[in-house]
């Protein structure tokens, strides 16, 4: 009996085993270890905290194309799958570096994390018309312009976030009541059903959601975004002001290679394209069709003070951010 | 067999039972296969009659399908892994901390009454309550998946190790110590055995719930295996990969629940719940 009951925990530890091992080689998500942990003794590591969404294209195709190896870094990139990991991720120093949109990372700053951006990461292609997010309503809805949206339900993935932010300004300056806006939280994918469930009036959908829907009859009342300013900011790379101040010579390193990256994705959108593929589950065709954010280095101060200014008078701040302590 | 002769035998039916079991098994494995076979069909017609919409439900044959393709990638494995390897060494830990931790309580009424309150208070406490804990302290490793994982497999194993302790019979423990067995052999021989169905309950049970637990955390916080897949997916708009990914957990869910029965059958072989023949 004994023995018995040794041979099964045996066995049981053994298939357990067997699971460890199938489970070393990492090549899903993450898809950056190879060709990298080849000269890795010299390389100073650096963790970066991202989504797996086509704004984080920029550091992948940066890393593949050795900018960061060229400053002596060698990137660590880990996805988390949302915003709610990121910033915890980085005051925990799990991340030195992490991507998020900027209404987060202000929201942060605005409950006492002193958090500082290194880099940017997306803004608006500044087109009517042709941007990466949207407000969405079917096909023969009575709402025609952002005004309308007063008094209808509205979709966005987090409430107090960029969306409705954007979403809130763009309808008072179309004339409407922001404030009788009604805000309902789905997360993007789930949006379109909602959608054609009509379980909300209007969904606010980024890409690749956003040309599928639209493909599929969908009208685009507004673009929020460029609507807010058509130089408009939207996410970017971000630590903590001890990180920078501690270790300043990695922070510029990391900075430069990522100002590169950004300055390469921006010339090279088929690449773009190619390498959004490795991370994320977006098939062939609808990488083809999506619209790309425009990757730039410097941050529009304006757009991110009128960005900053309407969270506060909206109650998603308690005050305007001061763009100079935030802003690199 | 020391061991089965302390330990209250109680008298098992005759030879009739292993009959009655070979006759029924067929039947109720026909029966299992007709409860799958009839939830995939009506998983089929709901999209194909256009009750959900199959752009958001593809329907179960177009989602196998997806999941066949799965079957024949190494990142798919890969995740199964990581997965497994979350799900093995969380129920590892908690399985080692709640015995060492129960028998140690559980042979002390005096601890026993000193730790009631706080087991009571920090049981009910939902694991993905801890989500924001588990990446404050370690990030999207796997280390926050582990941490969601024994928090709550260990309450399962404990509060069974707990009632098994306690269940000793009061006269085979007198007896043994009248025949001079130490507190370590009493432990071993009087103690182990009667707790050892409660703790087989408790680790199976915990075997589940570490799953959900694994997929949980994949899934939120976005720590590598199956559940990061699935989210993947989903933000992907890959809608049929997404549901095959799905259906591969709930294939997990089951062989777990197999492989525990099987180890639940071979370490209590020779307990009355289990064993179909009386050993005299």
């Amino acid at each position: 009996m004994k023995r018995r009951f040794i041979a099964v925990l045996a066995a049981a530890s053994v298939l357990g085993l067997s699971a460890c091992g199938s489970g070393s080689p990492s090549s899903t998500g993450g898809g950056t270890a190879t060709g990298t942990a080849g000269r890795a003794s010299d390389l100073t590591k650096v963790s970066v905290g991202v989504i797996p969404i086509v704004d984080c294209a920029p550091i992948y195709l940066g890393d593949k194309q050795g900018f960061f190896k060229e400053e002596g870094l060698q990137l660590d990139i880990q996805t988390a799958t949302g915003g709610a990991a990121i910033v915890p991720g980085i005051v925990s120093g799990s991340f030195d570096f992490a991507f998020s949109n900027l209404i987060s990372v202000m929201v942060a700053k605005d409950k006492g994390l002193d958090l500082k951006f290194v880099a940017n990461g997306a803004s608006t292609t500044g087109e009517v018309g042709k941007d990466i997010g949207g407000v969405v309503v079917p096909a023969g809805s009575d709402i025609q312009s952002a005004k309308d949206l007063a008094g209808k339900r509205v979709s966005v993935n987090n409430l107090s976030n960029i969306g409705d932010t954007t979403i809130k300004s763009v309808v008072e300056k179309d004339g409407g009541d922001p404030q009788s806006v009604k805000f309902v939280e789905v997360a993007f994918p789930d949006a379109p059903a909602a959608l054609a469930n009509k379980q909300v009036d209007a969904a606010w959908i980024l890409e690749p959601f956003l040309s599928k829907a639209v493909a599929e009859g969908g009208k685009v009342v507004s673009w929020n975004f460029v609507e807010m300013s058509p130089e408009l900011d939207i996410a970017g790379y971000f630590t903590k002001a001890d990180t920078i101040k501690g270790k300043a010579e990695l922070t510029e390193k990391f900075t430069r290679a990522m100002n590169k990256s950004l300055e390469y994705a921006q010339l090279h959108p088929q690449e773009v394209r190619d390498i959004v593929g490795t991370y994320t589950k977006i098939d062939e065709a609808a990488r083809a069709k999506i619209v790309l954010p425009q990757y730039r280095v410097e941050f529009n101060k304006d757009a991110f003070n009128t960005l900053g200014e309407a969270a506060a008078k909206y109650g998603t701040l308690t005050k305007a951010p001061n763009a100079d302590e935030l802003l690199p | 067999m020391s061991s089965t002769t302390l330990t209250s035998g109680g008298a098992a039916p005759g030879a009739e039972r292993p009959r009655r079991q070979a006759r029924k098994m067929p039947t109720k494995q026909l029966l299992g296969v007709a409860g799958i076979l009839g939830f995939l069909l009506t998983w089929e017609l709901i999209p194909r009659l256009g009750i959900i919409d199959a752009r958001y439900l593809p329907p179960a044959s177009e989602v196998i399908a997806a999941l066949l393709l799965d079957f024949g990638l190494t990142a798919f494995w890969v995740s199964v892994g990581e997965t497994m390897k979350a799900w093995f060494l969380g129920l590892l830990i908690a399985v080692v901390a709640a015995v060492l931790l129960g028998f140690i309580i559980g042979s002390s009424s005096f601890l026993r009454k000193a730790t009631n309150s706080t087991v009571e208070f920090l049981r009910p406490i939902p694991s993905v309550a801890l989500i924001p804990l588990a990446v404050l302290l370690f990030g999207v490793k796997i280390e926050s998946s582990l941490l969601l994982i024994v928090y709550a497999s260990f309450w399962q194993i404990l509060i069974q190790v707990l009632y098994g302790v306690a269940d000793v019979d009061m006269v085979a423990n007198n007896t043994a110590k009248t025949y001079g067995l130490g507190p370590m052999a009493r432990i071993r021989y009087v103690v182990f055995p009667t707790a050892l169905p409660y703790l087989m309950t408790g680790v199976r049970l915990a075997g589940a719930v570490a799953l959900v637990l694994a997929i949980t955390a994949e899934l939120v916080i976005g720590s590598p295996g199956l559940g990061r897949e699935i989210a993947l997916a989903q933000s992907g708009g890959a809608i049929s990969g997404m549901y095959a990914l799905v259906l591969a957990t709930g294939l997990i869910g089951v062989l777990i629940n197999m492989l525990m029965r099987f180890i639940e059958k071979k370490t209590l072989a020779w307990h009355s719940s289990v064993r179909s023949e009386v050993i005299v």
